[in-house]
C-alpha cells in the first residue's frame, strides 16, 4: 500500500519533470503534424476562392498525389539523396575521420576543427557559397581552376545537379557524424583489442569483428537520426538549386514547399508533408526494430 | 591542532585587517570565527542584494525611460503604414513617394524590404495576407495573380476612391479597363503599363545580312530565328518558359504568342478557362519548334535565376539576337540602370510587334505591379489615401526612370521629367493600342500551369498536345472540372 503510494507520488514527480518537454513537444509538433493530417484533406490555398471558403475533399488530395508524377520523382530524388549524402556520404567519411581522430596523428586537432567547420554555416549561408563555386562562367572557383588547367569550364548546378547536392550535403554532415561515431568508438573497451592483438588478429580482423559490431547500436543510432534528418533538409537544396534543373534536385521537401507556397496549394501541400512524415516515421521505426536500439 | 583548509582560507581573507583571531584559544576561537564568518557572509549577502536591487532598478528605469522615449517618438505622426517594396529599383523608386505620403498625410510609412525575386515576394505577401498580419499597402507584380488575391478578399475595394480622383481621367482606357477585375470593381491603380514586343539584335541581323523587318506571322518569324542560328550561331528567339520563371513564363511568354492565336483568349464568356482550344496547341507546338530546332537557349531557364543568363548575359554579347521584352528592357534590363549596359541601345536593339498565328500585328499590354490596399489595414481610408499618392503621375515618372514601364496616364506627355526619357515617350503614346488578356478567378493557376507545361517541353518530356494536357489537368485538379471548359 505504501509502495502504491510512493510509486504514484513518483510517477507524478516524473510528469512534472517531462512537463516542460512535453507542453512544446505538443503544441509546437504534436498539434501541427495533425493539424496537416486535417489540412490534406481540405482544398485550402494561399490565394483564390479556397482562400476565403476552403472545402474538405476527403482524400481527393492524396489521390492526386499519387499520380502526380513529380511528387514520385521527388520520393525517388530524396531516396537518392538520403542514400547518397546520409548513408554513404557521411557515415563512410565521418567514420573515416572518427578513426583517423582516433590515432595520433600530427595536426589531428586541427583535421577536426576542419570537418566540423561546415556545421557553423547555416544552410542557406553554406548553399550560396557553394553556388559560388559550382557555378557556370568564368568566376565561379572550380571553372577558374579547370581553366587554369586549361579544360574548358562546367555548369556543375546544370551538368551534375544531384551529384553535386549530395556531395555538398555530405561535406555539411560529415561533423556531426564524426562525433556520434568518435563517442561511439570510445565506448568500446580497449580490453578486447588488446585480447584479440594477443590472438593474433589483424587491424582489418579487429574492424570487422570487434569494432563494427560493438560500434553497430551507435551506427543504427547514427542511421536513424541521419536519414530522418536528411529526408527534412530544405534550405541547403533550396538556396542551391531550388529543385532544379527542371526537376532533377526536387526532394520531397521542397516539392511540398513547392506545392505549397509556389502554387500556393497548402491542403494538397500538407497531404505531401504526410506522406513525408509517414515515412520517415515508417524508417524510424524500421531502424529502431531491426537493431533494438534504445532510443 | 590546525583548522581545515578552507577555514583557514576563509578566515584569512575575513581577517585580513585584523588580528583578533590569533588572540583567543583554539576551540573557542573556532567558534568566535564560525559567528564571526555567518555575520560577515550575512552582511556581504545583504550588500550584493542591495547591488543587485540597484542594478535592477536602474534597468527598470532605463527601460521604461526607453519605452517612454519610443512611444514618444512614435506618437510624432499618430497614424503609421506599412508598405510592402521589394527589389532595390522598386524601393529607390517608391522613395519619393513615402517621403510625399508622410508628408501630404501627416503619417509614418514604414517600408518593409521582401524578398527580391517576384516569387518570393508573392509568398512571403500571400502568406502574410492569409495569416491576416499583411503590409497596408504592396504592389502586385504579376497582374494575373490580381482576381485570384480578389477571390481571396485580400484587397479592398478602390473603385469609388479612383472615380473621385480627378488625375484618374488621364489615365488610358487600357489601363482603367485592365484594372477591373471579374466581379466589375477595381481593387488596383494601375499606375503603369508593361508594354511588351519582340526585341531584337539589329546589330547582330544586319551584321549577319539578315532581314530586321517586322515578322508577318509565327512561321515567318520562326524561319528568322533559324536564319539568326544559321548564319550567327546565335540563340534565335527566346520566349521565357518553366517553373523557375514564375508568372514570367505566362506573362512574357505564352501571353505574346496566344494573343495572336486562332483563340487568342483563355477566359470564355461564362468565365470558364477555353484550354483544350487549337489555339492553346497551336502555342504550345510553336514552343516545341523552337526547342526541337535548338533556337531557345534552353539549359538557362531550367536553373533556379533563369533570366539571369539569358536576358543579362546572353542578349547583351549577341549570343541570344531576340527574346520577348518590356519597355523596361530600354532601361532596366540593357540601359542606363542596367549592370551590364548595351552601348546606343534604343540604336542597337530594336522591336518587332509579336505576329499573329496567321499574320497582324500584336503589342501585348497588362498591368505593371499595380498596387493594391489590405481590406484588412489597420486605417483603410488612409492607406487608400496614400495608394492614390502611389498613383500620382510623380511616382509613375519615377517608376519609368528607374524600372522603365510606361506610365498610365496621358498627363506625363507634358512633363519635362518624362519627355527626357526619350525612349518611353513613343511607347507611351501607343499604349492605348495594346492588347490583352481577359482576366478570370483562377488565373494564377493557369499561369502555374502553363509554367508546368513549358517546363515539360524544355525537358523534352513532351509533346504539344501532352504539355496542353499538362496544363488542363493542372488547372482541373486544382480548380476543379467545372473550371475548365
Amino acid at each position: 500500500m505504501a509502495f502504491d503510494a510512493f510509486q504514484k507520488r513518483k510517477e507524478r514527480q516524473l510528469l512534472w519533470l517531462l512537463l516542460p518537454a512535453l507542453v512544446p513537444l505538443l503544441i509546437l509538433t504534436i498539434y501541427p503534424a495533425v493539424y496537416a493530417v486535417y489540412l490534406s484533406m481540405t482544398n485550402e490555398a494561399l490565394t483564390g476562392v479556397a482562400a476565403a471558403k476552403p472545402r474538405f475533399v476527403g482524400v481527393a488530395n492524396y489521390l492526386r498525389l499519387f499520380s502526380d508524377g513529380r511528387f514520385w520523382n521527388s520520393l525517388f530524388v530524396t531516396f537518392v539523396f538520403v542514400v547518397g549524402s546520409a548513408i554513404i556520404g557521411q557515415f563512410v567519411l565521418g567514420f573515416i575521420s572518427a578513426i583517423a581522430l582516433r590515432r595520433k596523428i600530427v595536426g589531428a586537432p586541427v583535421f577536426g576543427a576542419a570537418i566540423l567547420l561546415p556545421n557553423a554555416a547555416p544552410e542557406v549561408v553554406a548553399g550560396f557559397m557553394w553556388i559560388s563555386m559550382l557555378a557556370g562562367g568564368d568566376h565561379a572557383t572550380l571553372s577558374k581552376i579547370l581553366v587554369f588547367f586549361g579544360l574548358p569550364y562546367v555548369d556543375w548546378l546544370q551538368t551534375f545537379p544531384l551529384f553535386m547536392v549530395v556531395m555538398v550535403n555530405t561535406w555539411r554532415g560529415i561533423g556531426t557524424a564524426m562525433i556520434l561515431l568518435t563517442a561511439g568508438l570510445a565506448a568500446v573497451p580497449a580490453e578486447v583489442y588488446e585480447a584479440a592483438r594477443m590472438d593474433g588478429a589483424n587491424p582489418r580482423q579487429m574492424f570487422m569483428r570487434i569494432t563494427l559490431p560493438l560500434m553497430a547500436p551507435t551506427i543504427f543510432l547514427y542511421m536513424l537520426i541521419s536519414t530522418v534528418s536528411t529526408i527534412s533538409v530544405f534550405g541547403l537544396v533550396y538556396a542551391l538549386t531550388r529543385g532544379g534543373p527542371g526537376n532533377k534536385t526536387e526532394v520531397i521537401s521542397v516539392y511540398i514547399y513547392n506545392q505549397s507556397f509556389t502554387a500556393f496549394q497548402i491542403g494538397y501541400g500538407a497531404a505531401g508533408a504526410v506522406v513525408a512524415l509517414v515515412v520517415s516515421l515508417a524508417l524510424g521505426i524500421a531502424y529502431v526494430r531491426s537493431l533494438k536500439v534504445e532510443v | 591542532m590546525s583548522f581545515g583548509p578552507a577555514v583557514n582560507a576563509q578566515m584569512n581573507e575575513k581577517f585580513r585587517y585584523s588580528e583578533k583571531w590569533k588572540e583567543c584559544s583554539i576551540l573557542s576561537c573556532r567558534q568566535n570565527v564560525s559567528v564571526y564568518i555567518w555575520v560577515v557572509t550575512l552582511r556581504d549577502m545583504r550588500r550584493r542584494r542591495a547591488v543587485r536591487e540597484e542594478i535592477v532598478n536602474k534597468l527598470v528605469a532605463g527601460g521604461l525611460a526607453a519605452i517612454a522615449l519610443s512611444l514618444l517618438a512614435g506618437t510624432a505622426n499618430a497614424e503609421s503604414l506599412r508598405v510592402a517594396l521589394h527589389g532595390q529599383a522598386g524601393i529607390d523608386a517608391f522613395t519619393p513617394t513615402a517621403e510625399r505620403i508622410e508628408k501630404n498625410l501627416g503619417i509614418d510609412v514604414e517600408i518593409v524590404e521582401y524578398p527580391a525575386p517576384d516569387k518570393d515576394y508573392m509568398t512571403k505577401l500571400l502568406t502574410e495576407l492569409a495569416a491576416g498580419n499583411g503590409p497596408d499597402l504592396f504592389s502586385i507584380p504579376s497582374a494575373a495573380d490580381v482576381a485570384d488575391m480578389v477571390a481571396a478578399g485580400y484587397l479592398a475595394p478602390v473603385g469609388a476612391e479612383l472615380a473621385a480622383w480627378p488625375e484618374y481621367a488621364d489615365f488610358v482606357d487600357v489601363a482603367k479597363q485592365l484594372a477591373v477585375s471579374p466581379d466589375g470593381e477595381t481593387y488596383v491603380v494601375p499606375y503603369i503599363l508593361g508594354i511588351q514586343q519582340i526585341y531584337f539584335r539589329r546589330d547582330v541581323l544586319e551584321k549577319a545580312g539578315i532581314s530586321t523587318e517586322q515578322p508577318e506571322d509565327w512561321a515567318d518569324l520562326l524561319a528568322r530565328a533559324k536564319e539568326i542560328k544559321e548564319k550567327t550561331g546565335s540563340f534565335g528567339l527566346l520566349f521565357p518558359a518553366g517553373v523557375s520563371w514564375g508568372g514570367g513564363a505566362f506573362d512574357e511568354g505564352f501571353s505574346h504568342l496566344i494573343i495572336g492565336s486562332s483563340t487568342p483568349q483563355l477566359v470564355t464568356e461564362d468565365g470558364k478557362f477555353d484550354l483544350t482550344s487549337q489555339g492553346v496547341l497551336d502555342v504550345f507546338q510553336f514552343y516545341k519548334d523552337l526547342i526541337d530546332a535548338d533556337l531557345m537557349p534552353v539549359d538557362p531557364l531550367l536553373g533556379p535565376e533563369p533570366w539571369v543568363i539569358p536576358k543579362y548575359e546572353m542578349f547583351p554579347s549577341g549570343e541570344l539576337a531576340a527574346t520577348t521584352c518590356g519597355s523596361w528592357c530600354y532601361i532596366f534590363d540593357w540601359g542606363r540602370e542596367s549592370r551590364n549596359p548595351i552601348p546606343d541601345v534604343t540604336n542597337v536593339v530594336g522591336t518587332w510587334a509579336d505576329p499573329g498565328q496567321n499574320g497582324g500585328e500584336f503589342v501585348l499590354a497588362n498591368l505593371g505591379a499595380p498596387w493594391a490596399v489590405n481590406a484588412k489595414a489597420a486605417n483603410l481610408e488612409l492607406a487608400k489615401k496614400a495608394l492614390l499618392e502611389a498613383g500620382s503621375v510623380e511616382n509613375q515618372i519615377e517608376t519609368a526612370a528607374r524600372i522603365g514601364n510606361i506610365p498610365a496616364s496621358n498627363a506625363v506627355q507634358k512633363d519635362p521629367r518624362f519627355q527626357a526619357l526619350t525612349e518611353l515617350v513613343p511607347i507611351q503614346a501607343a499604349a492605348n493600342h495594346g492588347t490583352y488578356l481577359k482576366q478570370a478567378t483562377g488565373m494564377s493557376v493557369v499561369s502555374e500551369g502553363v509554367a508546368r507545361a513549358t517546363e515539360a517541353l524544355l525537358r523534352k518530356e513532351t509533346d504539344a498536345a501532352g504539355a496542353q494536357q499538362i496544363l488542363v489537368d493542372h488547372v482541373r485538379q486544382t480548380l476543379g472540372d467545372e473550371a475548365v471548359k
